[in-house]
Parts: structure tokens; sequence; C-alpha cells
């Protein structure tokens, strides 16, 4: 148990009803590791997301979390899983106060207001600023800001893999650097992590493997730190710094 | 003192007209549904206040906690067994559904009650108050903080209560509000059900104010509507705005040109508003 997959797919294929996106994806997300998604715009990866987080339906192949085929199921029991999806662009409630935005999170938990109050100090915790901004309206957050509350929002849901689409997209270096090492603190606590990233260096980086992708297939799979030595990797996505 | 007279009238006439348009506002709101049965749940919560007062002497106040679950129930049910099968159809089905409910819950109240105008008249009477000039009766009175207090009541269930959380983060992303878990068909039912109860209530509370008849339940309408225009969708706040521009504007209209004209005078507003300030008032895209 403690060896096999948090998350295992064999020929997922996905999409968007007649428009076809996925062609037959495996993957296993090993557990206790951070695991990065790559690939170009366009490549599938936010629709892996989407599917492995239940929001559109599968097409094709076997979904499996914990060795338990969920294949079909719905957005909330894949939630009650402890599969947790930080979304592409936030998707923050604008209108609504941080700390009501981090408590939709434990939306569908059953747990105590004392227990709420707990987790919500642990959020505070990793995003100190999030606490001074708790009662701000998130549509006034700055990126960096309403990044931290997606993520706060995630962590609320109590995850065990935790699954965050464009990490770094629109924030400062200082910032992604801040929320990478706020990764690497939850990753080392023992949470699972894949992470969908544009910036193929602090992905490769950050992960422990990481899987690519191109035109809705997986086209290569492998160890960060290897796959960061790859020439055809480095030729591929890494081309501007070989000059 | 004619001037002070208009006013209070209109701000008691004012959170009247918002307790009628908040529920409609909510179902616009939250499920991009215009729901042309509230007019017709109005007169019916009036018919329940009349009947309860004609047969057991009950006041209207009493029947309002009773009013409240019985009409949550037959909006969550209206909501979880019809409109769940039409709410990603286009919007003509959506309004087409709507009506036809209207239509038999409107012709069975003609059917059951009569077309004939009843009024609940308190006996005895609960008298006036009068404060330098400006009279109020009793029973309007207390009619207006009643529908005050549902509206504020909305206000907090949706700021405080993880219910009213989770209508609203329906409302601003659907699509993320899945993510969190949230099983949207059951907030839209609670919210359609919600609706029908702020409406049952409203009528609970009109029934001592106007002439109950199911002919009036279109009035009612155009009334929820022009005040969730006025006011801006989105807001309690909102409705609260709307309603009370509409009972000043309506009120004002009334003493200066006659008040055959006073409906004429709410809906050329309401195009004015449609053409400079379509998003009303108050309008914003959460509701709160």
């Amino acid at each position: 148990m403690a060896d096999s997959p948090i998350v295992e797919l064999q020929g997922l294929c996905a999409g968007y009803g007649e428009i076809q996106v996925l062609w037959g994806i495996d993957i296993a997300v090993r557990r206790g590791e951070i695991t990065a998604l790559i690939g170009s715009n366009g490549a599938g990866k936010t629709t892996l997301m989407r599917a492995l987080s239940g929001l559109i339906p599968t097409q094709g192949g076997i979904y499996f979390a914990d060795d338990k085929d969920v294949t079909g199921d719905r957005a909330a029991q894949i939630l009650a899983r402890g599969i947790v999806h930080v979304p592409e662009g936030r998707r923050l409630f604008g209108a609504m106060s941080v700390e009501d935005n981090l408590l939709m999170g434990a939306y569908s938990r059953k747990v105590s207001r004392g227990e709420l109050n707990r987790d919500l100090d642990r959020v505070y915790g990793t995003f100190p600023k999030l606490c001074d901004r708790r009662h701000q309206a998130a549509a006034t957050l700055s990126g960096g800001e309403q990044q931290m509350c997606a993520i706060g929002r995630g962590l609320m849901s109590a995850p065990r893999l935790l699954m965050i689409d464009e990490l770094s997209l629109g924030l400062s270096p200082l910032l992604v650097e801040q929320l990478v090492a706020a990764l690497r603190a939850l990753n080392a606590e023992g949470m699972s992590i894949l992470l969908v990233e544009q910036d193929v260096i602090t992905a490769l980086d950050l992960c422990h493997s990481a899987f690519i992708m191109d035109m809705g297939r997986i086209v290569r799979h492998g160890e960060g730190a290897q796959l960061l030595a790859d020439p055809i990797i480095r030729d591929a996505y890494l081309g501007v710094l070989e000059t | 003192m004619l001037a002070a007279q208009i006013i209070i009238n209109a701000l008691v006439l004012g959170c009247l007209y918002a307790c009628i348009a908040i529920g409609f506002s909510l179902v616009w709101g939250v499920l991009n549904v215009i729901n042309l049965i509230h007019g017709s749940i109005i007169v019916l919560g009036a018919y329940l206040a009349w009947g309860a007062y004609q047969s057991m002497a009950i006041s209207p106040w009493y029947v309002l906690p009773v009013a409240v679950p019985v009409f949550f129930v037959f909006g969550y049910l209206l909501q979880r067994l019809l409109l769940n099968r039409v709410l990603h159809a286009p919007v003509l089905v959506t309004l087409t559904l709507t009506f036809g409910l209207d239509l038999i819950l409107n012709n069975a109240m003609i059917y059951f009650f009569k077309a004939d105008y009843r009024k609940l008249t308190l006996k005895p009477p609960m008298g006036s108050v009068s404060l330098f000039h400006v009279v109020v009766p009793v029973d309007r009175l207390i009619a207006t903080v009643l529908a005050l207090a549902l509206t504020g009541l909305l206000y907090l269930l949706l700021r405080h209560s993880r219910i009213g959380r989770a209508i609203v983060a329906v409302r601003l992303d659907r699509d993320a509000a899945i993510l969190m878990g949230v099983d949207v068909r059951s907030i839209y039912a609670i919210a359609f059900g919600i609706g029908a109860a702020l409406a049952g209530c409203a009528g609970v509370l009109m029934a001592l104010i106007f002439p109950i008849s199911a002919l009036t339940s279109s009035s009612y309408l155009d009334k929820a509507f022009v005040v969730c225009v006025l006011g801006g969708l989105g807001s309690v706040s909102g409705a609260l705005a709307g309603g009370l521009l509409l009972a000043l504007v309506e009120g004002i209209g009334s003493a200066a040109i006659g008040p055959a004209y006073a409906t004429t005078l709410s809906f050329a507003l309401l195009i004015v508003f449609l053409l400079f300030r379509p998003q009303g008032l108050l309008g914003r895209k959460g509701f709160e």
C-alpha cells in the first residue's frame, strides 16, 4: 500500500463533448512525492487535471485512486478521497472574503468549528499574508496573494494529493520562490503534490519525477534531475538557456 | 407635512417591496431563472394568511413561522422535480416552464378562492400611531418591521452560514464550487426553496395591506422585476434600495400627477435604468 501510487491512470481518454483531448494517458503519481506535469500550451495538461478531479467525464480508460477504481466518480466523491484540485486561474470567489474562500475549501468536510479554526490557523501559518487580509474580498488581492488563497483553499479540503494547475503563472520570481518553499514544506509533512507548470526549470527542480505531455499524450517520463540533464528536453523546452 | 407623510409611506411600502423582490432576485441571480411563478406564490401566501384569520382567527404574524417551512418545501420540490430538468436549456424554456406553472397555480387559486377580492381586516383594528402629524397604521408598521427582519435574515444566512456561502459560491463560479464538493443541484433547490419561502412570507404580510385576489399576482411579479432592475441583481442591499426607490417614485408620482400614473411612472423609470444604468443602483456579481 505504501508503495502503491496514490493516483494511477491506464489509457485514460477525455475531452469536451465531441472533441477528444486526451488520448490514452498512462501515469502513476507516487505517494509522498512531488510530481510535475510539463508540456506546451494545448498539450492537454489542464484537461488532465479536470479529468482527475472529476470536473469532466472520462471517455475511456481506467482511473485508480488508492488502488480503487474511481472511473466515473463525481467531483465530490473524488474530493472526499483527499484529491484536491487548485484550478488554473485560481478561480477564487472574488466577492467573498479571504476567510470565506478558505471556509469554502472545507465545505464538504464534516468537522467541528474548532477543527476548522485550527486548519485556518495552519493556512495562516503557511501564508501569513492571508491572515492580514482575511476579511478583504478575494478579488482585491494581488496575484501572488490570490494564488496563496487558492492553495490555502485547497489545503482546507484536507488534501492527501494536492493538484495545482499553473502555480507560477503571472507571478514574480520572488513570489514563486515563496510558493515553492511552501510546497516543499507541505511535501515534507507527507503531502503528495501534482504540479502543472509552465516554468520547466522550476518544475523539474522542485519535483521528484515528471511527465511530459504533448498533443494529449504522455511522451516522456523520468526523475526531475534526470530530465533536467536530458539533451532532448533541454533542446525542446530549455532551448533559450543553451545560448 | 404632506411631503413627510409621502416619504414615510414610501419607506413602509419600500421595505415590503424589497421583501417581494429578494426571493425573486436570489433565484434570478443564482439559478439564472426568471421565475414567473413568484407573483402567484405571493398571492398564495396572502390566501394562507387570510384563511388562517378567517377560519381560526390566527393573526398573520403567527402564520409566518408556518409559511416559511411550507413554502420552502414547495419551492424545493418544484425545483428538484421540474426546473432541474430544464436548467441548462435555453432561457425561453425556463421562462415557458415557470409561465406554465404560474398559469396552473393562478387558475387553481381562482378555482378554489373565486376571483373576488378578499380583505383581511384585523378585529379589533390595531389603530395607528402618529408623530408630528405623520400617521402610520400599526399593522402596516409591524408588517414593515417583519419584512425588514426577513430581509435581514436572508442577508445573515448568505453571509454567515455554510449553506449561504455555498449559494454565493455557486453564483460566483459554478465550476469552482463543484471543486469544493458543492452539490450544485441541491444548492439550486435550496435557493429556489428560500425564494419561495420569502415570496410566501411577503404574501402573508401583503395580506394586511392589499386586497387579496389571484388577479393581483402579475402586479407583484412586475414589482419584483422592477425592484430587481432598479436596485441591481446580486445583493440584498440592492433589493432594499430598489424597493425604496420604487416606493418613493410611486408615492411622489401619485401625489404629483395622480395615482393612475404611478405604475406608468415606475415602468418609465425601469426603461431609463435599462438604458443608462443596466446594472442598477447596487448591482454586483456576487450575492451578499
